[in-house]
Protein backbone atom coordinates (compact mmCIF):
# COMPACT_ATOMS: atom_id res chain seq x y z
CA UNK A 1 0.00 0.00 0.00
CA UNK A 2 0.84 3.71 -0.72
CA UNK A 3 1.74 6.14 1.81
CA UNK A 4 -1.19 9.36 1.66
CA UNK A 5 0.88 11.24 4.29
CA UNK A 6 4.40 11.73 5.14
CA UNK A 7 5.50 13.55 7.53
CA UNK A 8 9.48 13.96 8.79
CA UNK A 9 10.29 16.27 11.45
CA UNK A 10 7.89 18.37 11.04
CA UNK A 11 7.84 21.33 13.23
CA UNK A 12 5.97 24.74 13.65
CA UNK A 13 7.11 28.04 15.77
CA UNK A 14 4.84 30.27 16.11
CA UNK A 15 7.13 34.07 16.73
CA UNK A 16 9.70 31.72 18.41
CA UNK A 17 6.87 29.54 20.46
CA UNK A 18 6.89 25.99 19.52
CA UNK A 19 3.77 24.50 18.60
CA UNK A 20 4.83 21.33 16.64
CA UNK A 21 8.22 19.30 17.42
CA UNK A 22 9.68 17.14 15.23
CA UNK A 23 6.77 15.33 14.51
CA UNK A 24 6.66 12.05 11.90
CA UNK A 25 4.23 10.22 10.75
CA UNK A 26 3.27 7.87 7.47
CA UNK A 27 -0.65 7.85 6.99
CA UNK A 28 -1.38 4.97 4.47
CA UNK A 29 -3.64 5.52 1.82
CA UNK A 30 -6.96 3.69 3.05
CA UNK A 31 -6.64 4.24 6.45
CA UNK A 32 -8.23 6.14 8.91
CA UNK A 33 -5.85 7.90 10.71
CA UNK A 34 -6.50 9.98 14.29
CA UNK A 35 -4.48 12.85 16.02
CA UNK A 36 -5.52 12.78 19.59
CA UNK A 37 -4.53 15.16 22.16
CA UNK A 38 -5.18 17.65 24.75
CA UNK A 39 -5.99 21.18 23.64
CA UNK A 40 -2.91 23.24 22.09
CA UNK A 41 -1.35 19.73 21.74
CA UNK A 42 -0.40 20.47 18.26
CA UNK A 43 -3.22 18.50 16.27
CA UNK A 44 -4.82 21.76 14.19
CA UNK A 45 -1.20 23.09 13.63
CA UNK A 46 -0.40 19.45 12.19
CA UNK A 47 -3.76 19.51 10.22
CA UNK A 48 -3.28 22.87 8.90
CA UNK A 49 0.16 21.80 7.59
CA UNK A 50 -1.54 19.32 5.49
CA UNK A 51 -3.88 21.39 4.09
CA UNK A 52 -1.48 24.72 3.74
CA UNK A 53 -3.01 27.53 6.06
CA UNK A 54 0.59 26.79 7.83
CA UNK A 55 4.09 26.36 6.57
CA UNK A 56 6.15 24.57 8.55
CA UNK A 57 9.08 26.36 9.70
CA UNK A 58 10.94 23.13 9.24
CA UNK A 59 10.92 18.93 8.23
CA UNK A 60 9.38 17.52 5.13
CA UNK A 61 6.06 17.28 4.21
CA UNK A 62 4.16 14.84 1.44
CA UNK A 63 0.96 14.75 0.50
CA UNK A 64 -0.19 12.33 -1.62
CA UNK A 65 2.91 12.22 -3.16
CA UNK A 66 2.97 15.83 -3.44
CA UNK A 67 5.65 18.29 -1.76
CA UNK A 68 3.74 20.76 0.17
CA UNK A 69 6.35 23.18 0.16
CA UNK A 70 6.07 23.51 -3.61
CA UNK A 71 2.99 21.79 -4.39
CA UNK A 72 0.26 22.91 -1.88
CA UNK A 73 -2.23 24.11 -4.57
CA UNK A 74 -1.72 20.89 -6.52
CA UNK A 75 -2.60 19.07 -2.93
CA UNK A 76 -5.85 21.06 -2.20
CA UNK A 77 -6.98 20.13 -5.26
CA UNK A 78 -6.46 16.72 -4.14
CA UNK A 79 -7.96 16.77 -0.54
CA UNK A 80 -11.14 17.37 1.23
CA UNK A 81 -11.30 19.88 4.43
CA UNK A 82 -13.60 20.21 7.30
CA UNK A 83 -12.08 23.03 9.32
CA UNK A 84 -13.08 23.38 13.15
CA UNK A 85 -15.48 26.19 12.03
CA UNK A 86 -17.45 25.41 9.66
CA UNK A 87 -16.48 28.51 7.70
CA UNK A 88 -19.77 28.09 5.26
CA UNK A 89 -19.91 31.39 3.32
CA UNK A 90 -23.13 33.14 5.59
CA UNK A 91 -24.19 34.90 2.41
CA UNK A 92 -25.65 32.18 0.96
CA UNK A 93 -28.08 29.50 1.32
CA UNK A 94 -26.68 25.71 1.34
CA UNK A 95 -27.22 24.75 -2.29
CA UNK A 96 -25.25 27.96 -2.90
CA UNK A 97 -22.61 27.18 -0.27
CA UNK A 98 -22.03 23.83 -2.13
CA UNK A 99 -22.25 25.51 -6.06
CA UNK A 100 -20.22 28.51 -4.86
CA UNK A 101 -17.33 25.74 -3.31
CA UNK A 102 -17.26 23.65 -6.16
CA UNK A 103 -16.55 27.17 -8.78
CA UNK A 104 -13.07 27.28 -6.48
CA UNK A 105 -11.96 23.92 -7.59
CA UNK A 106 -13.54 24.65 -11.29
CA UNK A 107 -16.02 22.01 -11.03
CA UNK A 108 -18.42 22.71 -13.88
CA UNK A 109 -21.21 23.99 -13.25
CA UNK A 110 -23.79 21.30 -14.29
CA UNK A 111 -21.58 18.42 -12.44
CA UNK A 112 -21.50 21.06 -9.01
CA UNK A 113 -25.39 21.27 -9.18
CA UNK A 114 -25.85 17.10 -9.72
CA UNK A 115 -23.14 16.24 -6.90
CA UNK A 116 -24.33 19.23 -4.73
CA UNK A 117 -28.19 17.64 -5.22
CA UNK A 118 -26.55 14.38 -4.38
CA UNK A 119 -24.05 15.05 -1.29
CA UNK A 120 -27.42 17.58 -0.04
CA UNK A 121 -29.76 14.34 0.10
CA UNK A 122 -26.82 12.13 1.32
CA UNK A 123 -26.69 14.61 4.16
CA UNK A 124 -30.36 14.44 4.89
CA UNK A 125 -30.11 18.19 3.92
CA UNK A 126 -32.24 17.87 0.86
CA UNK A 127 -35.32 20.04 2.54
CA UNK A 128 -33.15 22.77 3.61
CA UNK A 129 -31.49 23.38 0.23
CA UNK A 130 -32.84 27.32 0.15
CA UNK A 131 -33.02 27.93 3.59
CA UNK A 132 -29.92 30.45 4.86
CA UNK A 133 -27.47 28.45 6.49
CA UNK A 134 -27.68 31.16 9.62
CA UNK A 135 -30.84 29.29 9.91
CA UNK A 136 -28.93 25.79 10.12
CA UNK A 137 -28.58 23.42 13.28
CA UNK A 138 -25.11 22.73 14.59
CA UNK A 139 -25.41 19.65 13.08
CA UNK A 140 -26.81 20.69 9.65
CA UNK A 141 -24.34 23.23 9.19
CA UNK A 142 -21.55 19.88 10.23
CA UNK A 143 -23.01 17.97 7.82
CA UNK A 144 -23.11 21.07 5.03
CA UNK A 145 -19.21 21.52 5.75
CA UNK A 146 -18.30 17.05 5.18
CA UNK A 147 -20.85 17.66 2.35
CA UNK A 148 -18.52 20.63 0.82
CA UNK A 149 -15.82 18.98 1.37
CA UNK A 150 -17.01 15.88 -1.01
CA UNK A 151 -17.86 18.30 -3.48
CA UNK A 152 -14.73 18.30 -5.51
CA UNK A 153 -14.47 14.38 -4.65
CA UNK A 154 -11.15 14.70 -3.56
CA UNK A 155 -8.56 11.85 -2.43
CA UNK A 156 -8.29 11.95 1.24
CA UNK A 157 -10.12 13.72 3.71
CA UNK A 158 -8.91 15.79 6.73
CA UNK A 159 -11.38 15.96 9.80
CA UNK A 160 -10.02 18.88 12.08
CA UNK A 161 -12.81 18.04 15.07
CA UNK A 162 -15.68 16.97 12.99
CA UNK A 163 -18.36 15.82 16.02
CA UNK A 164 -16.85 18.51 18.12
CA UNK A 165 -20.10 20.24 19.82
CA UNK A 166 -22.96 18.24 17.96
CA UNK A 167 -25.34 16.53 19.91
CA UNK A 168 -24.91 12.47 20.67
CA UNK A 169 -27.33 11.79 17.68
CA UNK A 170 -25.64 13.81 15.17
CA UNK A 171 -22.12 12.79 16.72
CA UNK A 172 -23.63 8.80 16.00
CA UNK A 173 -25.07 9.71 12.32
CA UNK A 174 -21.72 11.44 11.69
CA UNK A 175 -20.25 8.67 12.85
CA UNK A 176 -22.13 6.25 10.93
CA UNK A 177 -21.39 8.30 7.50
CA UNK A 178 -17.83 8.14 7.97
CA UNK A 179 -17.72 4.64 8.22
CA UNK A 180 -19.53 4.41 4.82
CA UNK A 181 -16.73 6.50 3.87
CA UNK A 182 -13.92 4.00 5.47
CA UNK A 183 -15.83 0.93 4.08
CA UNK A 184 -14.96 2.82 0.27
CA UNK A 185 -11.49 2.98 1.23
CA UNK A 186 -11.55 6.48 1.33
CA UNK A 187 -8.36 8.08 3.59
CA UNK A 188 -8.94 10.21 6.45
CA UNK A 189 -7.20 11.98 8.71
CA UNK A 190 -9.32 12.85 12.11
CA UNK A 191 -8.47 15.04 14.75
CA UNK A 192 -10.54 14.73 17.66
CA UNK A 193 -10.88 15.29 21.14
CA UNK A 194 -13.43 12.21 21.60
CA UNK A 195 -11.86 8.71 22.38
CA UNK A 196 -14.77 6.76 21.39
CA UNK A 197 -14.77 8.29 18.28
CA UNK A 198 -11.44 7.52 17.64
CA UNK A 199 -11.70 3.92 18.84
CA UNK A 200 -14.69 3.48 16.62
CA UNK A 201 -13.16 4.87 13.28
CA UNK A 202 -9.61 4.82 13.41
CA UNK A 203 -7.32 2.15 11.82
CA UNK A 204 -4.59 3.87 13.82
CA UNK A 205 -4.00 6.97 16.30
CA UNK A 206 -0.99 9.59 16.82
CA UNK A 207 -1.17 10.87 20.74
CA UNK A 208 0.12 14.06 20.83
CA UNK A 209 1.05 16.38 23.51
CA UNK A 210 3.22 19.83 23.83
CA UNK A 211 4.18 19.39 19.98
CA UNK A 212 5.58 15.88 20.15
CA UNK A 213 4.13 12.74 19.59
CA UNK A 214 4.11 10.29 22.31
CA UNK A 215 2.62 6.84 20.72
CA UNK A 216 1.39 5.96 17.36
CA UNK A 217 -0.58 2.61 16.84
CA UNK A 218 -3.70 1.11 16.48
CA UNK A 219 -6.54 1.75 18.99
CA UNK A 220 -6.30 -1.95 20.60
CA UNK A 221 -2.62 -2.19 20.39
CA UNK A 222 -1.91 1.23 22.22
CA UNK A 223 -4.62 -0.12 25.34
CA UNK A 224 -3.04 -3.39 25.59
CA UNK A 225 0.24 -1.79 25.51
CA UNK A 226 -0.17 1.18 27.93
CA UNK A 227 -2.86 -0.28 30.26
CA UNK A 228 -3.72 -3.50 29.66
CA UNK A 229 -7.48 -5.51 29.59
CA UNK A 230 -9.10 -4.38 32.48
CA UNK A 231 -8.93 -1.23 35.19
CA UNK A 232 -10.11 -1.49 38.78
CA UNK A 233 -11.28 2.42 39.54
CA UNK A 234 -10.52 2.94 43.33
CA UNK A 235 -11.94 5.20 45.36
CA UNK A 236 -9.76 5.39 48.36
CA UNK A 237 -9.82 8.98 49.60
CA UNK A 238 -8.18 9.33 52.86
CA UNK A 239 -6.56 6.36 52.13
CA UNK A 240 -4.72 6.88 49.41
CA UNK A 241 -1.31 6.08 50.34
CA UNK A 242 -1.94 2.95 51.55
CA UNK A 243 -3.12 1.77 48.52
CA UNK A 244 -0.79 3.30 46.69
CA UNK A 245 2.39 1.15 48.68
CA UNK A 246 -0.20 -1.28 48.64
CA UNK A 247 -0.53 -1.96 44.55
CA UNK A 248 3.46 -1.31 44.41
CA UNK A 249 3.80 -4.01 46.35
CA UNK A 250 1.83 -6.30 44.22
CA UNK A 251 3.78 -5.13 41.24
CA UNK A 252 0.47 -3.52 39.80
CA UNK A 253 0.73 -0.38 37.39
CA UNK A 254 -2.21 2.26 38.10
CA UNK A 255 -2.24 5.88 37.86
CA UNK A 256 -3.83 8.70 40.67
CA UNK A 257 -5.98 11.46 40.11
CA UNK A 258 -7.80 13.70 43.24
CA UNK A 259 -8.75 10.79 45.60
CA UNK A 260 -9.13 8.23 42.72
CA UNK A 261 -6.63 5.38 41.64
CA UNK A 262 -6.56 3.56 38.36
CA UNK A 263 -5.16 0.26 38.42
CA UNK A 264 -4.76 -1.89 35.01
CA UNK A 265 -4.68 -5.19 34.70
CA UNK A 266 -3.17 -7.58 31.55
CA UNK A 267 -6.12 -9.69 32.21
CA UNK A 268 -9.27 -10.83 33.81
CA UNK A 269 -7.35 -13.46 36.08
CA UNK A 270 -5.06 -10.73 37.78
CA UNK A 271 -7.98 -8.38 37.98
CA UNK A 272 -10.48 -11.24 39.64
CA UNK A 273 -7.61 -12.10 41.73
CA UNK A 274 -6.59 -8.78 43.16
CA UNK A 275 -10.38 -7.71 43.69
CA UNK A 276 -10.72 -10.26 45.93
CA UNK A 277 -8.58 -8.89 48.32
CA UNK A 278 -10.58 -5.62 48.48
CA UNK A 279 -12.58 -4.58 51.12
CA UNK A 280 -14.24 -2.24 52.51
CA UNK A 281 -13.27 0.71 49.58
CA UNK A 282 -15.32 1.48 46.68
CA UNK A 283 -14.53 0.60 43.33
CA UNK A 284 -15.81 -0.21 39.93
CA UNK A 285 -14.50 -3.03 37.43
CA UNK A 286 -14.19 -2.00 33.84
CA UNK A 287 -12.79 -2.85 30.33
CA UNK A 288 -8.99 -0.65 29.40
CA UNK A 289 -9.99 1.78 26.59
CA UNK A 290 -8.31 4.61 24.90
CA UNK A 291 -9.65 7.10 27.30
CA UNK A 292 -6.65 5.58 29.81
CA UNK A 293 -4.16 5.64 27.25
CA UNK A 294 -4.79 9.30 26.63
CA UNK A 295 -5.21 10.23 30.11
CA UNK A 296 -1.88 7.96 30.67
CA UNK A 297 0.18 9.59 28.60
CA UNK A 298 -1.44 13.29 28.62
CA UNK A 299 -1.69 13.71 32.32
CA UNK A 300 -5.03 14.42 34.31
CA UNK A 301 -4.09 18.09 34.59
CA UNK A 302 -6.61 20.52 32.74
CA UNK A 303 -5.35 22.69 29.88
CA UNK A 304 -5.21 26.50 30.04
CA UNK A 305 -5.06 27.60 26.40
CA UNK A 306 -7.38 26.14 23.44
CA UNK B 1 -9.48 35.31 -9.02
CA UNK B 2 -12.91 35.59 -11.06
CA UNK B 3 -14.56 32.67 -8.97
CA UNK B 4 -14.13 34.96 -6.03
CA UNK B 5 -15.40 37.88 -8.43
CA UNK B 6 -18.27 35.62 -9.10
CA UNK B 7 -18.69 34.81 -5.59
CA UNK B 8 -19.68 38.79 -5.07
CA UNK B 9 -21.65 39.54 -7.99
CA UNK B 10 -23.81 36.00 -6.68
CA UNK B 11 -24.40 38.18 -3.30
CA UNK B 12 -24.36 41.53 -5.27
CA UNK B 13 -27.75 40.09 -7.25
CA UNK B 14 -29.64 39.01 -4.25
CA UNK B 15 -29.59 42.82 -3.07
CA UNK B 16 -29.85 44.25 -6.26
CA UNK B 17 -32.67 46.65 -5.28
CA UNK B 18 -30.64 48.20 -2.61
CA UNK B 19 -28.14 49.08 -4.88
CA UNK B 20 -30.09 50.29 -7.63
CA UNK B 21 -31.16 52.82 -4.90
CA UNK B 22 -27.84 54.33 -3.61
CA UNK B 23 -26.84 54.61 -7.49
CA UNK B 24 -29.43 56.54 -8.63
CA UNK B 25 -30.56 58.59 -5.54
CA UNK B 26 -27.07 59.70 -4.37
CA UNK B 27 -26.16 61.49 -7.53
CA UNK B 28 -29.16 62.42 -8.02
CA UNK B 29 -29.57 64.29 -4.24
CA UNK B 30 -25.80 65.61 -5.20
CA UNK B 31 -26.27 66.88 -7.79
CA UNK B 32 -29.13 68.62 -7.24
CA UNK B 33 -28.64 70.13 -3.63
CA UNK B 34 -24.83 70.86 -4.47
CA UNK B 35 -24.61 71.04 -7.98
CA UNK B 36 -27.95 72.64 -8.70
CA UNK B 37 -28.52 74.38 -5.40
CA UNK B 38 -25.21 75.54 -4.37
CA UNK B 39 -24.88 76.13 -7.98
CA UNK B 40 -27.20 78.69 -8.17
CA UNK B 41 -24.63 80.95 -6.18
CA UNK B 42 -21.44 80.37 -8.68
CA UNK B 43 -21.15 82.48 -11.68
CA UNK B 44 -18.60 80.29 -12.98
CA UNK B 45 -15.65 78.39 -11.92
CA UNK B 46 -12.89 77.56 -13.98
CA UNK B 47 -15.10 78.97 -17.14
CA UNK B 48 -17.20 76.54 -16.54
CA UNK B 49 -21.02 76.22 -14.28
CA UNK B 50 -21.02 75.08 -11.03
CA UNK B 51 -22.37 72.09 -11.98
CA UNK B 52 -20.67 71.30 -14.66
CA UNK B 53 -17.22 71.65 -12.76
CA UNK B 54 -18.94 69.53 -9.92
CA UNK B 55 -20.43 66.68 -12.33
CA UNK B 56 -16.63 65.00 -13.11
CA UNK B 57 -16.01 65.56 -9.18
CA UNK B 58 -18.33 63.61 -8.57
CA UNK B 59 -17.85 61.04 -11.01
CA UNK B 60 -14.44 60.79 -9.44
CA UNK B 61 -15.48 60.82 -6.10
CA UNK B 62 -18.03 58.31 -6.28
CA UNK B 63 -15.69 55.72 -7.66
CA UNK B 64 -13.28 56.15 -4.61
CA UNK B 65 -15.90 56.25 -2.33
CA UNK B 66 -17.98 53.36 -3.37
CA UNK B 67 -14.77 51.20 -4.31
CA UNK B 68 -12.87 51.97 -0.98
CA UNK B 69 -15.94 51.29 1.34
CA UNK B 70 -16.88 48.06 -0.87
CA UNK B 71 -13.28 46.64 0.04
CA UNK B 72 -13.29 47.24 3.34
CA UNK B 73 -15.91 46.99 6.11
CA UNK B 74 -17.82 43.95 4.22
CA UNK B 75 -13.83 42.54 3.13
CA UNK B 76 -12.75 42.67 6.84
CA UNK B 77 -16.18 40.66 8.06
CA UNK B 78 -14.68 37.85 5.24
CA UNK B 79 -11.78 38.23 7.08
CA UNK B 80 -12.60 38.03 10.34
CA UNK B 81 -16.13 37.09 11.21
CA UNK B 82 -17.34 34.71 8.74
CA UNK B 83 -13.78 33.41 7.72
CA UNK B 84 -15.09 33.32 4.18
CA UNK B 85 -11.34 33.89 3.06
CA UNK B 86 -9.65 31.09 5.13
CA UNK B 87 -12.59 28.82 3.53
CA UNK B 88 -11.64 29.73 0.21
CA UNK B 89 -7.96 28.93 1.12
CA UNK B 90 -9.42 25.20 1.55
CA UNK B 91 -9.39 25.58 -2.28
CA UNK B 92 -6.55 25.62 -4.73
CA UNK B 93 -6.82 29.30 -4.55
CA UNK B 94 -4.13 31.48 -3.23
CA UNK B 95 -4.24 34.57 -1.50
CA UNK B 96 -3.00 36.42 -4.61
CA UNK B 97 -6.16 34.97 -6.34
CA UNK B 98 -8.65 36.17 -3.36
CA UNK B 99 -6.78 39.49 -3.09
CA UNK B 100 -7.42 40.66 -6.66
CA UNK B 101 -10.69 38.92 -6.85
CA UNK B 102 -12.03 41.36 -4.13
CA UNK B 103 -9.83 44.33 -5.16
CA UNK B 104 -11.72 43.64 -9.03
CA UNK B 105 -15.29 43.02 -7.09
CA UNK B 106 -14.92 46.44 -4.99
CA UNK B 107 -13.55 48.56 -8.45
CA UNK B 108 -16.62 46.72 -10.27
CA UNK B 109 -18.56 48.33 -7.90
CA UNK B 110 -17.29 51.39 -7.94
CA UNK B 111 -17.97 51.16 -11.24
CA UNK B 112 -21.94 50.40 -11.16
CA UNK B 113 -21.31 53.54 -9.06
CA UNK B 114 -19.73 55.73 -11.53
CA UNK B 115 -22.42 54.90 -13.92
CA UNK B 116 -25.45 55.78 -11.82
CA UNK B 117 -24.13 58.79 -11.48
CA UNK B 118 -23.95 58.94 -15.79
CA UNK B 119 -27.01 57.85 -15.77
CA UNK B 120 -28.96 60.52 -13.21
CA UNK B 121 -26.33 63.16 -15.28
CA UNK B 122 -28.98 62.86 -18.02
CA UNK B 123 -31.14 64.39 -16.16
CA UNK B 124 -29.21 67.37 -15.56
CA UNK B 125 -28.54 67.62 -19.14
CA UNK B 126 -24.66 67.02 -18.80
CA UNK B 127 -24.38 64.41 -20.91
CA UNK B 128 -21.49 64.27 -23.13
CA UNK B 129 -20.21 62.00 -25.43
CA UNK B 130 -16.49 62.03 -24.11
CA UNK B 131 -18.20 60.52 -21.02
CA UNK B 132 -17.07 57.12 -22.62
CA UNK B 133 -13.64 57.91 -22.76
CA UNK B 134 -13.36 58.84 -18.89
CA UNK B 135 -14.54 55.18 -17.87
CA UNK B 136 -11.75 53.77 -18.45
CA UNK B 137 -9.78 56.65 -16.00
CA UNK B 138 -12.60 56.04 -13.56
CA UNK B 139 -12.39 52.36 -13.47
CA UNK B 140 -8.70 52.96 -12.93
CA UNK B 141 -9.33 55.33 -10.14
CA UNK B 142 -11.72 52.52 -8.48
CA UNK B 143 -9.15 50.02 -8.94
CA UNK B 144 -6.71 52.29 -7.04
CA UNK B 145 -9.12 52.53 -3.96
CA UNK B 146 -9.87 48.93 -4.40
CA UNK B 147 -6.05 47.66 -3.40
CA UNK B 148 -5.90 51.11 -1.00
CA UNK B 149 -9.25 49.32 1.11
CA UNK B 150 -7.75 45.98 1.45
CA UNK B 151 -3.92 47.56 2.41
CA UNK B 152 -6.50 48.72 5.38
CA UNK B 153 -8.43 46.04 5.54
CA UNK B 154 -5.43 43.73 6.17
CA UNK B 155 -3.70 46.58 8.83
CA UNK B 156 -7.10 46.54 10.41
CA UNK B 157 -7.22 45.45 14.64
CA UNK B 158 -10.89 46.18 14.48
CA UNK B 159 -13.45 47.80 12.66
CA UNK B 160 -12.33 51.44 14.38
CA UNK B 161 -9.31 51.28 12.79
CA UNK B 162 -11.22 52.22 9.46
CA UNK B 163 -11.79 55.82 10.84
CA UNK B 164 -8.34 56.55 10.76
CA UNK B 165 -8.46 55.82 6.94
CA UNK B 166 -11.49 57.28 5.84
CA UNK B 167 -11.42 60.16 8.00
CA UNK B 168 -8.16 61.38 7.90
CA UNK B 169 -7.40 60.22 4.02
CA UNK B 170 -10.86 59.44 2.35
CA UNK B 171 -12.98 62.36 2.80
CA UNK B 172 -9.87 64.95 3.30
CA UNK B 173 -9.44 64.10 -0.53
CA UNK B 174 -12.78 64.02 -1.75
CA UNK B 175 -12.72 67.79 -0.51
CA UNK B 176 -9.62 69.09 -1.80
CA UNK B 177 -9.08 67.40 -4.76
CA UNK B 178 -10.38 69.79 -7.07
CA UNK B 179 -14.39 68.21 -6.28
CA UNK B 180 -16.43 70.91 -5.22
CA UNK B 181 -14.11 73.97 -5.54
CA UNK B 182 -10.93 74.93 -7.77
CA UNK B 183 -7.43 74.57 -6.06
CA UNK B 184 -6.11 76.56 -8.98
CA UNK B 185 -6.05 79.52 -6.33
CA UNK B 186 -5.56 78.17 -3.59
CA UNK B 187 -2.48 78.61 -1.14
CA UNK B 188 0.85 76.61 -2.16
CA UNK B 189 0.86 74.68 0.56
CA UNK B 190 -3.18 73.10 -0.28
CA UNK B 191 -2.11 72.77 -3.93
CA UNK B 192 1.07 70.58 -2.91
CA UNK B 193 -1.05 68.56 -1.06
CA UNK B 194 -3.55 68.08 -3.25
CA UNK B 195 -1.11 67.38 -6.33
CA UNK B 196 -0.13 64.29 -3.97
CA UNK B 197 -3.66 62.53 -3.78
CA UNK B 198 -4.66 60.55 -6.55
CA UNK B 199 -8.26 61.53 -6.56
CA UNK B 200 -6.94 65.33 -7.96
CA UNK B 201 -5.25 63.70 -10.87
CA UNK B 202 -8.29 61.82 -11.81
CA UNK B 203 -10.71 64.66 -11.22
CA UNK B 204 -8.43 66.87 -13.77
CA UNK B 205 -8.12 64.13 -16.09
CA UNK B 206 -11.73 63.39 -16.28
CA UNK B 207 -12.18 67.56 -16.55
CA UNK B 208 -9.95 67.78 -19.04
CA UNK B 209 -11.32 65.01 -21.27
CA UNK B 210 -15.33 65.99 -20.51
CA UNK B 211 -14.30 70.04 -21.21
CA UNK B 212 -10.94 70.28 -22.62
CA UNK B 213 -7.91 69.45 -24.64
CA UNK B 214 -6.17 66.68 -23.59
CA UNK B 215 -2.46 67.58 -23.46
CA UNK B 216 0.64 65.93 -22.25
CA UNK B 217 -0.28 66.94 -18.37
CA UNK B 218 -2.92 64.31 -19.03
CA UNK B 219 -0.56 61.62 -20.18
CA UNK B 220 1.68 62.21 -16.57
CA UNK B 221 -1.85 62.20 -14.64
CA UNK B 222 -2.58 58.71 -15.91
CA UNK B 223 0.84 57.77 -15.36
CA UNK B 224 0.68 58.77 -11.49
CA UNK B 225 -2.58 56.76 -11.52
CA UNK B 226 -1.24 53.29 -12.88
CA UNK B 227 2.28 54.21 -10.37
CA UNK B 228 -0.46 54.52 -7.60
CA UNK B 229 -2.83 52.00 -8.51
CA UNK B 230 0.53 49.59 -8.93
CA UNK B 231 2.12 50.57 -5.97
CA UNK B 232 -0.73 49.94 -4.06
CA UNK B 233 -1.71 46.51 -5.59
CA UNK B 234 2.29 45.22 -4.24
CA UNK B 235 1.76 46.86 -0.97
CA UNK B 236 -1.63 44.63 -0.49
CA UNK B 237 -0.56 41.72 -1.92
CA UNK B 238 2.38 41.72 0.69
CA UNK B 239 0.19 42.13 3.61
CA UNK B 240 -2.92 40.06 2.74
CA UNK B 241 -0.74 37.07 1.94
CA UNK B 242 0.59 37.51 5.80
CA UNK B 243 -2.63 37.97 7.06
CA UNK B 244 -3.85 34.50 5.44
CA UNK B 245 -1.26 32.24 5.74
CA UNK B 246 0.87 31.74 8.84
Amino acid sequence: MTNAVVAKDLAKDFDGIPAVKNISFEIKSGECFGILGPNGAGKSTTMKMIYGHVVPTKGELFVLGLNAKTDIKRIKAKIGIVPQEDGLDVDFNSLENLQIFASYYGVPREIALARAEHLLSEMRLSEFKFRHVEALSGGMKRRLAIARSLIHQPDLLVLDEPTTGLDPQARLWIWNYFEGLKAQKKTMILTTHYMEEAERLCDRVAMVDHGVMLDCDSPAELVKKHIGAEVVEITSGTETSYWKSKLTGLNISYQDHENKLFAFFADSQSRQHFVAQLQNVHYVTRLANLNDVFLKLAGYNMRGEA
Amino acid sequence: MIQVWLRNFLFFRKTFLVTLFWTTLEPLMYLAAIGFGLGRFVEQIEGLSFIEFYYPGLLASTAMMVSYFESTYPNYTKLTYQKTYLTMLLTPLNPNQILFGEILWAATKGFIGVCGVILISLLFGLFKAEVYLVLPVLFLLCLIFAAFGMIVTSLAKNYDSFIFSTSGLIIPMSLISGTYFSIADMPIFIRSIAQIFPLTHAVSLTRTILYRQVSLMSLVDIGILIVYFVVFALIAKKLFSRKLIQ
